[in-house]
């Protein structure tokens, strides 16, 4: 657990009293409102939750100092709802706002109308949410400081030299319909013969699919990887980063497992990426914790964009920097200074974060849902359970299906994955399947721990995805354990006089 | 008779025994010696045969949870009464269970109407993706069990069709 690790020497109860808040709502749920909670209160604060019904019984809402009931025509419309939201927080007199991720984490017009109520929003300035929001303007901002972005064509800019600077992006490179989406109409392009044909098949095909024919290209990266950032920035200026996370372990475009550091890069690569990623902050003179995300392949980087709240994969950071993020968050919302340099951040380590999921991995990934009837999360060293789940509640389809993180840390990258295998297999959630044997299937795969994996190798590798079949002596031990606990198998075995029985094999 | 628990998609028949106030399972063509013990700390012990093993269960309905060397299963009973009524007349195929959690988007039938194998039934959505449900053989609708707008969880009823030979 990150409490056991060293914490700021900054943090002491005499600063915290001279914060212009006392509380913090939280407009969030599940694990990361309890993770937030857990600092807030630690620190002393009041701890608020505002929760729908479907979270009465949560962990969170049982926790918090106050918790206030928010209505919505769905759980996740109630969530969503500012006015309701602000009301609470008035109506509780919270100092500030904590928005979580997800919901309206990256909400200007929320930032703005926390901050119109008169509350701190514990987050970056609106006009910060919204340059980043933004991927086009965000991107252009990127390149004009003189970041790494994607080489790439806009035809749009110059119909009449799209061709040429096409070819000038380089190859392989990607043809794209400018009013695309979705992956329709997207051709690869690795021989510059073929540009031009291509350009006129992808031309007739946005007329086809989105009756519009204007095309960009992008420079196309082979297998890429996902690496990100961690930077924090404080109100006066200051920004540091605290090195990366790699999460190349993706299904549907949607992150499983991260990892820090990444078993990518060199010494080099990696102090150039995180420097960059610092540097873009800086140049937004971003407040917050942000994440800057980046695709990589064969030695290139470029810029993807820019999260502006805690991820989800923060803990890995946790754990290797020594830095609770929601404190530093928190610090920084309250107008402190930083107060430490770059050279002060030594990450150590390994960290590993495994999402646990509702869902059936071997069933195209569908989600599951179902009554959690026993729950014993793992524990011990290196181990950190991040849940906001209990023993007693009903996994519904209402919200999304991560359940738990599972963050396995290590003095290295073998020992963090040993230990890892060895918790999921102790994770033990019945009553609704998830994701955890397949987990333990990945982090067996000899490309996982040679730790090459790119964005798209568990659909490249669809075996590891599906479920193998029990072996004998397993499924002996299943069946032996299922008919001794139900009634109608074990009344008949009962009733049957054990004389008839040593007769010997009963036959039907 | 035998009694049978299904895991996944596979159906086990087995029966148990008593023997010298133990119990034995009989699986295929062996018996073997089986026993659940419990620890002074409360943990569960399953013994087949030479090897024990550690384990948690939850029982629920007919369905039994068990969390054995590192991963959760789950069987579910089927009982003899219901295995009977399935063989005389072909039942998997009359109820259409959802494949997902999700919510219905459209119903493209009605009870009584005659559809052919792979006709639509419904269409359903879950996580923004919609599924049509089609009919997995021949035959006529006898009712619907959900209507437009209708969340539902995994395996629910959504259409039934008359049993074959009932008509």
């Amino acid at each position: 657990m990150f409490e056991s690790r060293p914490t700021n020497a900054t943090e002491s109860a005499a600063d915290v009293k001279h914060w212009p808040f006392r509380s913090v709502l939280i407009a969030n749920r599940g694990e990361i409102a309890l993770r937030v909670l857990r600092t807030v209160r630690r620190l002393g604060l009041e701890g608020i939750v505002v929760y729908h019904a479907a979270d009465r019984g949560a962990p969170a809402v049982r926790q918090a100092d106050k918790a206030v009931e928010i209505a919505g025509s769905t759980p996740v419309a109630a969530y969503l709802d500012t006015a309701q939201i602000l009301d609470a927080a008035r109506n509780t007199g919270a100092g500030a706002i904590h928005p979580g991720y997800g919901f309206l984490s990256e909400n200007a017009g929320f930032a703005r109308a926390v901050e119109a109520a008169g509350a701190i929003f514990v987050g970056p300035k609106p006009e910060q949410i919204e340059l980043m929001g933004d991927k086009v303007r965000a991107r252009a901002f990127v390149a004009k400081a003189g970041f790494p972005v994607a080489p790439s064509a806009i035809e749009d800019d110059d119909p009449n030299t799209f061709v040429e600077r096409a070819r000038a992006v380089g190859f392989p490179l990607l043809i794209k319909p400018a009013a695309g989406g979705g992956g329709k109409g997207m051709r690869i392009v690795r021989e510059p013969s073929a540009l031009g044909t291509e350009i006129e098949r992808a031309r007739s095909e946005g007329r086809r699919y989105f009756g519009d024919g204007r095309l960009y290209v992008e420079r196309y990266i082979e297998n890429p990887r996902h690496i990100e950032v961690q930077v924090l920035g404080d109100a006066h200026g200051n920004v540091v980063h605290l090195y990366e996370r790699e999460c190349s372990v993706q299904r549907r475009l949607q992150k499983i497992v991260e990892e820090t550091p990444s078993p990518a890069l060199d010494e080099k690569t990696r102090q150039s990426i995180c420097e960059t990623a610092a540097g873009i902050a800086r140049k937004a003179g971003y407040r917050n914790a942000g994440t800057v995300e980046f695709i990589f392949g064969r030695g290139e980087y470029y810029f993807l964009e820019m999260n502006t709240r805690l991820q989800v994969e923060h803990p890995v950071t946790e754990e290797t920097t020594g830095k609770d993020l929601v404190f530093e968050q928190l610090r920084v919302a309250a107008g402190e200074k930083l107060g430490y340099a770059q050279a002060d951040i030594r990450p150590r380590g390994h960290s590993i974060e495994f999402r646990v999921y509702a869902e059936d991995p071997a069933h195209g990934y569908t989600p599951t849902t179902g009554p959690v009837l026993a729950l014993h999360p793992p524990s011990g060293e290196g181990v950190r359970v991040d849940s906001g789940i209990v023993q007693g509640q009903d996994v519904t389809a209402a919200f999304d299906p991560m359940l738990a993180k599972l963050i396995v840390s290590g003095r290295d990258r073998a020992e963090a994955v040993a230990r890892a295998d060895r918790a999921l297999a102790n994770y033990v959630l019945l009553g609704c399947k998830t994701n955890t044997a397949f987990l333990r299937r990945l982090l067996r795969h000899p490309a996982f721990v040679a730790g090459e994996i790119h964005t798209g190798f568990l659909d490249a590798h669809p075996e590891i995805a599906a479920e193998p079949e029990a072996a004998p002596a397993l499924l002996q031990k299943l069946l032996a354990a299922a008919a001794l606990v139900t009634r109608p198998v074990k009344d008949a075995a009962d009733a049957v006089p054990a004389m008839h029985a040593a007769m010997g094999h009963w036959r039907n | 008779m035998h009694h049978a628990f299904k895991l996944g998609e596979v159906e086990h028949e087995l029966w148990l025994s008593h023997s010298r106030g133990d119990y034995q399972l009989h699986l295929g063509d062996s018996l073997i010696p089986v026993a659940l013990r419990r620890d002074d700390h409360g943990r569960c012990f399953i013994t087949t045969g030479e090897t024990t093993t550690p384990v948690t269960f939850a029982v629920r309905g007919d369905e039994v949870h068990l969390h054995i060397d590192g991963a959760a299963y789950t069987l579910r009973y089927r009982h003899p009464m219901d295995r009977l009524a399935a063989q005389a007349h072909h039942g998997a195929d009359d109820a259409i269970r959802a494949p997902m959690p999700g919510s219905t988007v459209a119903v493209r039938v009605k009870p009584g109407q005659s559809v052919a194998r792979g006709e639509a039934l419904l269409v359903m959505e879950s996580m923004k993706m919609e599924t049509t449900i089609t009919a997995p053989r021949d035959g006529v609708v006898e009712s619907v069990h959900v209507v437009q707008g209708q969340t539902f969880e995994r395996d629910t009823t959504l259409v039934s069709l008359v049993a074959e030979g009932a008509t």
